[in-house]
């Protein structure tokens, strides 16, 4: 018998526990000229803020010791050009759809909300306080329990989708962060976006990103997003996802075991842009080999 | 149409102290590759170096399967590169990008090279000999700093078409950079402006100086761009040049662009 790994974020029902990371997949469309976007769980779309952003000057990535660093500074087409010319395509998948939202005001945020309310194709909303990269949004709402709260309380009351808050581990208490987004209403938790890093070039005595320093990601953050979910997992009884260096199957079983229900692939996508498919095929061959009926079995069985 | 496959590795030739060609076996990749296309290739299976890399088609032989790539050993993934051996199997994603816009037969092409840029103008040169194209109306010229870095220069020189070195340290040809010899060719009246299609590659300096002699001039070249690039395929906007629209993707809006649309600085 097929091992079952669909999974419920609220009313949605998700054939899978495999997402692709906002920001790493574009809108989409790019990879699914590699392979069947469907088999995905979901797909998380880029950061949508309210008018278009070009995102910071060039160089904004670098490769870093199993890792990467990038100061993107959420280059995105904007909310009205989101649904004009992107959504269409996401609108004939069949993979569930979750659109990234990110301001640089709780009023920004309310108002690209505002305007995707009700936009078939769209399933959930994942909200984005926690991008290191631009000074005045992103992480100014993820770093302190209050101003978290403020944003994803305004951001429920004005949507009918359920919200995702996806957290900064740029903090001193994640856990305190994940209890005041769950307070505000927040359908589940993402974690962990990127650590804040920064490289140097030894030739030219400069960073080498123009934003100096820059979000790392790839599988040098594992053990760190690894710990931070269990943490979260003792405290906070809703769903979470896991992110932060998963790069095959057995990490994604090691997050499901430290209490996430779903995960999110990243860096992964460039390394092997059929990453994240080939790890719903590992996790599936897994629970066939362990005679595991449903993967959700497995979240939080860690033996301690 | 974007092939995500293991070829395997044909063979490993060393051009230089630093620059070697890998022939690979890939029957889709040689069938579809055009010049200006890219190959983005995993250098090993572990986590460092962790991105792939990107590389230029440099020679493509549909006849044989297979492709070659121009590398010069930079850094870590370059170096463990070229410690490859023939049998091994190699981890691609090609082909990438955007590609040259082709001449007609009537047109004259006149191609800049600068040190490692000769790798995709190889396979246009190539390409557009095997399409019956007239030698004669192929002029290229190739720029190094010094002999040791000519490489290729044998098989450029049976191809019959027009052939113009140069050394920034004189060891071989004319001493300077490759835009001053192009220049002055130009102002000498020895290349057509009109009826000409223009194509460059090589360092962003000399991109640089061959986009403004083209405004100068008033004619457009194509120039094939180099970068790092994370997803290799339009998705991550890792990559971006700037251009008068704006932040333009290298790897899929690219790699080839107008120089009266870049903005190279």
């Amino acid at each position: 018998m097929n091992p079952d790994l669909s999974v419920r974020i609220g009313k949605v029902k998700f054939s899978n526990p495999v997402l692709v990371a906002s920001g790493t997949f574009g809108y989409g469309e790019e990879y699914g000229s590699i392979f069947d976007l469907n088999r995905l769980g979901g797909i998380i779309t880029k950061s949508i803020t309210l008018n278009p952003r070009e995102g910071h000057p060039p160089p904004t990535t670098c490769e870093t010791s199993a890792g990467m660093l990038n100061c993107i500074g959420l280059a995105n087409v904007g909310v009205k050009r989101f649904i004009k010319e992107k959504l269409p395509f996401l609108r004939t998948l069949k993979t569930k759809v979750i659109v990234n939202v990110a301001g640089s005001s709780v009023e920004e945020y309310v108002k690209v909300v505002k305007r995707l309310e009700g936009k078939k194709g769209i399933y959930l909303l994942e909200i984005n306080i926690s991008c290191p990269n631009v000074k005045e949004g992103g992480i100014a709402f993820g770093s302190n329990p209050e101003s978290a709260y403020r944003c994803i309380r305004a951001v429920k009351e004005n949507t009918s989708f359920p919200i995702i808050a996806k957290l900064s581990p740029n903090v001193s208490d994640i856990v305190k962060i994940a209890l005041a987004v769950k307070e505000a209403g927040a359908d589940a938790v993402s974690l962990i976006n990127t650590l804040v890093g920064m490289a140097i070039d030894l030739e030219t005595k400069k960073p080498r990103l123009t934003n100096i320093t820059g979000g790392l990601s790839g599988p040098a953050i594992k053990p760190v997003a690894l710990a931070m979910v269990w943490k979260v997992a003792q405290r906070v009884k809703i769903p979470i996802i896991g992110i932060g260096g998963i790069m095959n199957y057995r990490d994604a079983l090691e997050f499901i075991l430290a209490g996430a229900s779903m995960i999110q692939i990243g860096t992964g996508n460039f390394v092997d842009p059929e990453c994240s498919i080939e790890i719903v095929e590992g996790l599936k061959r897994y629970c066939k080999e362990n005679k595991i009926r449903r993967v959700g079995d497995l979240v939080g069985k860690l033996k301690t | 149409m974007i092939y995500k496959e293991e070829g395997s590795i044909f063979s490993i030739e060393s051009l230089n102290e630093k620059v070697f060609r890998l022939k690979i076996f890939s029957p889709d990749i040689a069938e579809k590759a055009l010049p200006g296309n890219f190959c983005h290739l995993r250098v090993n299976q572990t986590y460092f170096p962790l991105l792939r890399r990107a590389f230029s088609f440099n020679k493509v032989e549909k006849d044989k399967n297979s492709f070659e790539l121009l590398i010069k050993v930079v850094g870590l993934g370059t170096e463990l590169l070229s410690r490859k051996n023939p049998g091994e199997k190699i981890d691609l994603l090609a082909p990438l990008g955007n590609f040259f816009s082709f001449s007609k037969r009537s047109e004259n092409v006149v191609l800049l090279a600068g040190g490692m840029g000769i790798a995709p103008l190889f396979y246009l040169i190539d390409f557009l000999l095997k399409k019956k194209y007239s030698p004669e109306k192929i002029t290229l010229f190739f720029g190094v700093k010094k002999r040791e870095e000519l490489i290729l220069v044998e098989e450029l020189v049976s191809s019959g078409i027009k052939l113009h070195i140069a050394t920034e340290d004189g060891s071989a040809g004319y001493r300077g950079m490759i835009t001053s010899l192009f220049y002055q060719e130009l102002k000498e009246k020895r290349i057509n402006l009109k009826n000409t299609k223009f194509y460059a590659c090589g360092p962003n300096p000399m991109l640089k100086e061959v986009s403004s002699i083209s405004r100068k001039l008033n004619i457009n070249c194509q120039v094939s761009l180099e970068n790092h690039m994370p997803c290799g395929i339009g998705a991550c906007l890792g990559c971006v040049v700037n251009t008068v629209k704006g932040y333009k993707r290298v790897c899929k809006d690219g790699p080839v662009f107008d120089t009266r649309e870049v903005i190279l600085d």
